[in-house]
């Protein structure tokens, strides 16, 4: 029988290539990934998702920080091929109908936002936190935002905002 | 602060925080176009080596290569983070004959994906001769030493230093006669590490030719210094330069002045027609981009029994790296912060600016204040301490008074330094708690310590391009858009800018929209990088809305019939003041305007510069001529802990009193001061580039330690407000983005020294240090007592 002869670019593709399916802030994706494209090349240049950030490629900033199946996980770190099947949530999928989740809101309250950056991972990993552990003790909120740099806060407002955020400490929004 | 302020002194949102915290924010990282290449940088993997040969036949005949660049495709023109005829443009765009530092950048290319541009880099063919290299300033200053660059000719002449770069030389009085006549003198050296910017975000430049224009986004501090310098290597008109606005993600002096690969993004998008994205890694960024400025500092001071200062000595030497860039900067720098804080009567001052087989340097917030507060106040404490005085005293003897006119020219005007010294005594209880951890040793191993530093830092001076422009456009329904060139890095300077508008326009926050930081609609913009935003922009932005309330009540009393001095505004509404009912809405204004007076368009413009009579910034060598108008003064107490055991110490509260004018939003100034403390606890405790043989040993994050939450100090601010706010008047803000990184690193290490009586004369205060000084400590009561 014939068969077709196959390109050097078909061979490439087709024994590397593989397609998964992801929930992305609840819509569903098919994806051509290779085994080398990690989480953060889908959500980025993918699917265009630029909201979560790349500060670092190599684990040691938390920028990327996205939810997988509602545990937070370094995008840069994670194989897209591990993620089939998944579900997972970036910053874009926090607002509910337009309206920002508590997290959100106690950044902006709180003034724990300069250049931005560290910001959709910050908010990520507290709301995670939050998820899993509604008032968590400031121990927990160290241990839950370790793995985020900010270079700009010094993290004091970032704290008071997960505790605005968790109903704790009394803390009032500072900004009007 | 004036009453009656609906805006100003208030804590408004970050207009921009909706964007941040939802993803929306577009940094340059997130920009893309359609049919985009991608650019990547060759670098020199060796720190000092003339270039023999590059072939780059290979490397373009790859598929999907769609151009190589080396110096032979430039112009050949020099630029330099300082262009004067002392230090004129030293840097090539791409490493010229010579490589002098390890990750000098040699060659680009652009490619159809970031595979193919890394093959076609790998396919590039450099030979190279080896050149002998120094790291160090004081063995490459030695004569004989492998020569990167002449020493300056202006030092040559008189001195047989090799590798200079640049000197300042300066001072009055005489000091010989100070010392002589001094009670108490000392002599001290002090170093420091080498530390980064740490930005979040890395360099990224994403550029496009398209309708005769380069478009250009880039992550910057200042948009406009990018487009001289882009249109200055390309030899292109500036209007033919484009620098479109993007967020940026943190700078702290890392993004200024020009860089190989924002040059190299350009001229491939040129060459090829097609936009041309370098993204830049941090472990690039790590070896081979600018860090700071390590000084070595040696300071001799005369001091009368009451700890009056009599005379100064000081000796600063900068490794400045391959070339000069803001090399020579920092030396100069380092006087004006020497002067500004305490009053010297006579002083000497000499500061080397020294080639090394380094990375060239980049300014650092406080460039050079934070090492230069370390010397003096370590220093201070010493002398308080011989003298039997306490640290307070001693302080308020010397420092600077409001209205002091300066041995520059400068005046201090409301110089807030006293009260700031005088309320972070109080606040912090600080003589009470000062020598007791010494005099009474707790039982066990920790101990805890206080200490104080002063700071002065300068706001806003003659850079390019000096001054900044605001254009503020009314809109039909009485909204105002802004278009300014300031560049919101983190600081708010948006916010800053939509509230001085609203304030003096009478509208609401959200009655202000800003175009901003884009060199082809917004006017010319001092930038983010020399502590002058608020004050400089800001002011501009109050004439120019300032302008168009002018021409709103023009309109408004010819509608109601009155005089302007008749009337007043507010609420998007021009009144009779004698009897607020009697009003006409903005809108209605400008409805009116339109259809009986050819509806000449409200828009108002203002222009701002520092020092307005001064020609220029001052001399970098000699320190004559005015330097800025504005002096903040801060006083910052540290309160640390020491293990003894571990020798390891750390921050535990920080109390900053500041003199910033008067807020404008005073969340956003508790922003940068708790910013700033966390950076300098970086520097006092944790940040260190590691360099062996010219390669940087900890090219990441993990190995790089910056403060994580987990060194979070608790940080208290009190702002002493020594100016006011009046609609319609000039006001004078002074810097709180930068200067505060200083008098708190002095204050810890004089805390360690409160806790444990180990003087530190280097930073970081490592645990090895304050363990081998605890031990000399040991050894020498034991000697005491045999
Ligand atoms: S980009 Fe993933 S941790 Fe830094
Ligand atoms: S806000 Fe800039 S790094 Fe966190």
């Amino acid at each position: 029988m014939y068969e077709r002869p196959v390109s050097g670019l078909e061979a490439k593709t087709k024994s590397r290539s593989r397609v998964i399916v992801l929930s992305v802030n609840g819509e569903t994706h098919e994806v051509m990934v290779r085994p080398r494209h990690r989480l953060i090349d889908v959500i980025r240049d993918q699917l265009n998702l630029t909201g979560t950030k790349d500060g670092c490629q190599s684990g040691t900033c938390g920028a990327c920080t996205v939810l997988l199946n509602g545990r937070p996980v370094l995008a840069c770190l994670t194989l897209a091929v591990d993620c089939d099947g998944k579900e997972v949530r970036t910053i874009e999928g926090l607002a509910e109908n337009g309206q920002l989740n508590k997290v959100q809101e106690a950044f902006l309250d709180q003034g724990a936002i300069q250049c931005g950056f560290c910001t959709p991972g910050m908010v990520m990993s507290a709301t995670a936190l939050l998820d899993d552990n509604p008032k968590p003790s400031r121990h927990q909120i160290d241990k839950a935002l370790e793995g985020n740099l900010c270079r700009c806060t010094g993290y004091n407002a970032i704290v008071d905002a997960v505790l605005q955020a968790s109903g704790q400490g009394g803390v009032k929004p500072v900004m009007k | 602060m004036d009453q009656g302020l609906n805006f100003i002194g208030k804590s408004f949102k970050r207009k921009d925080g909706p964007d941040k915290v939802t993803g929306r924010a577009a940094y340059t990282q997130d920009i893309r176009l359609p049919n985009m290449l991608v650019g990547r940088v060759l670098r020199s993997p060796h720190p000092h080596a003339r270039i023999v040969r590059i072939d780059t036949a290979k490397a373009k005949a790859l598929a999907g290569v769609k151009a190589v660049i080396t110096a032979a495709d430039t112009k050949g023109i020099k630029h330099g983070f300082v262009e004067t005829p002392r230090y004129p443009a030293d840097q090539s765009v791409l490493a010229q004959g010579k490589v002098r530092h390890v990750g000098e950048a040699i060659a680009a290319v652009a490619a159809i994906d970031e595979i193919t541009a890394q093959r076609a880099l790998e396919a590039i063919e450099i030979e190279y001769e080896i050149l002998p290299a120094v790291f160090e300033p004081e063995a490459a200053m030695q004569p004989g030493a492998p020569e990167i660059h002449p020493s300056h000719p202006k030092v040559a002449m008189k001195e047989n230093w090799a590798n200079i770069g640049g000197k300042t030389e300066t001072g009055w009085g005489d000091v010989e006669k100070g010392f002589a006549e001094s009670d108490y003198v000392r002599e001290d050296r002090f170093d420091c590490q080498l530390r980064t910017h740490g930005y979040l975000e890395p360099h990224v430049t994403l550029a496009h030719w398209e309708a005769e224009k380069l478009n250009v986004w880039t992550s910057s501090m200042g948009a406009f210094v990018k487009r001289a310098k882009l249109a200055k290597t390309l030899d292109l008109p500036f209007a033919a330069v484009r620098i479109h606005k993007s967020y940026v993600g943190g700078t702290f002096g890392g993004k200024i002045d020009l860089y190989p690969h924002e040059y190299a993004a350009a001229r491939l998008a040129m060459i090829t027609g097609r936009p041309v994205k370098i993204v830049i890694t941090r472990e690039e960024i790590f070896q081979a981009f600018r860090h700071a400025q390590p000084l070595i500092i040696e300071v001799k001071t005369g001091v009368k029994k009451d700890g009056t200062i009599l005379a100064q000595e000081m000796k600063v030497i900068n490794n400045s790296g391959a070339y000069r860039g803001s090399g020579v900067v920092v030396i100069f720098l380092a006087w004006g912060f020497t002067m500004t804080a305490y009053r010297i009567p006579n002083l000497k001052f000499q500061g080397y600016s020294v080639y090394t087989n380094l990375t060239e340097r980049a300014p650092q917030r406080g460039h050079g204040n934070p090492k230069v507060r370390f010397a003096i106040e370590s220093q201070m404490d010493m002398i308080a301490e011989a003298l039997g005085l306490d640290p307070i005293q001693i302080r308020l003897k010397n420092a600077r008074d409001a209205w002091e006119q300066l041995p520059n020219g400068d005046n201090t005007h409301q110089a807030g330094l006293k009260d700031c010294i005088k309320i972070a005594a109080e606040r912090s209880g600080l003589l009470a708690k000062y020598g007791q951890s010494r005099k009474n040793p707790p039982a066990d191993t920790i101990r805890r310590g206080v200490g104080i530093g002063i700071s002065s830092y300068m706001g806003g001076t003659l850079i390019y391009p000096n001054g900044s422009g605001v254009i503020v456009k009314m809109n039909d329904d009485g909204s105002a858009t802004v278009l300014t060139g300031a560049i919101d890095i983190g600081q708010g300077s948006e916010t800053v800018i939509a509230q001085i508008v609203a304030e003096e326009l009478g509208i609401g926050m959200e009655d202000v929209r800003l175009i901003s930081s884009d060199t082809d609609t917004t006017p010319q913009d001092i930038g983010a990088w020399i502590s002058g935003m608020t004050y400089v922009t800001g002011n501009a932005a109050r004439v120019a809305a300032g302008n168009a309330r002018e021409k709103l009540l023009a309109l408004g009393a010819d509608r109601l019939g009155l005089e302007v001095s008749e009337l007043g505004f507010g609420n998007k509404s021009v009144f009779a003041k004698a009897n607020p009912d009697l009003k006409i809405t903005y809108r209605e204004l400008i409805a009116a305007s339109i259809a009986t007076k050819r509806g000449d368009t409200v828009i108002g413009e203002g222009f701002w510069r520092t020092m307005r009579d001064e020609p220029a910034h001052p001399s970098l060598a000699t320190a004559k001529g005015r330097w800025t108008e504005n002096y903040a003064y801060s006083a910052q107490v540290a309160e640390v802990e020491v293990d003894l055991e571990t020798g390891k110490a750390r921050l535990v509260k920080a109390l900053t009193v500041h003199d910033c004018g008067f807020p404008i939003n005073p969340a956003l100034v508790k922003g940068q001061v708790d910013g700033q403390v966390s950076m300098a606890l970086g520097h006092a405790f944790m940040e260190e580039i590691l360099i062996k043989d010219g390669y940087v040993l900890n090219p990441t994050w993990l190995d790089y330690r910056m403060p994580t939450v987990h060194e979070l100090a608790l940080s208290e601010d009190v702002d002493v407000i020594t100016e006011k706010y009046q609609v319609g008047k000039a006001y004078r803000t002074k810097e709180v983005g930068e200067g505060l990184v200083s008098g708190i690193l002095a204050a810890i290490g004089n805390a360690i020294y409160d806790a444990t009586g180990v003087r530190l004369h280097s930073t970081p205060f490592s645990a090895d240090k304050i363990l081998a000084g605890l031990r000399k400590i040991e050894r020498q009561k034991r000697q005491a007592a045999e």
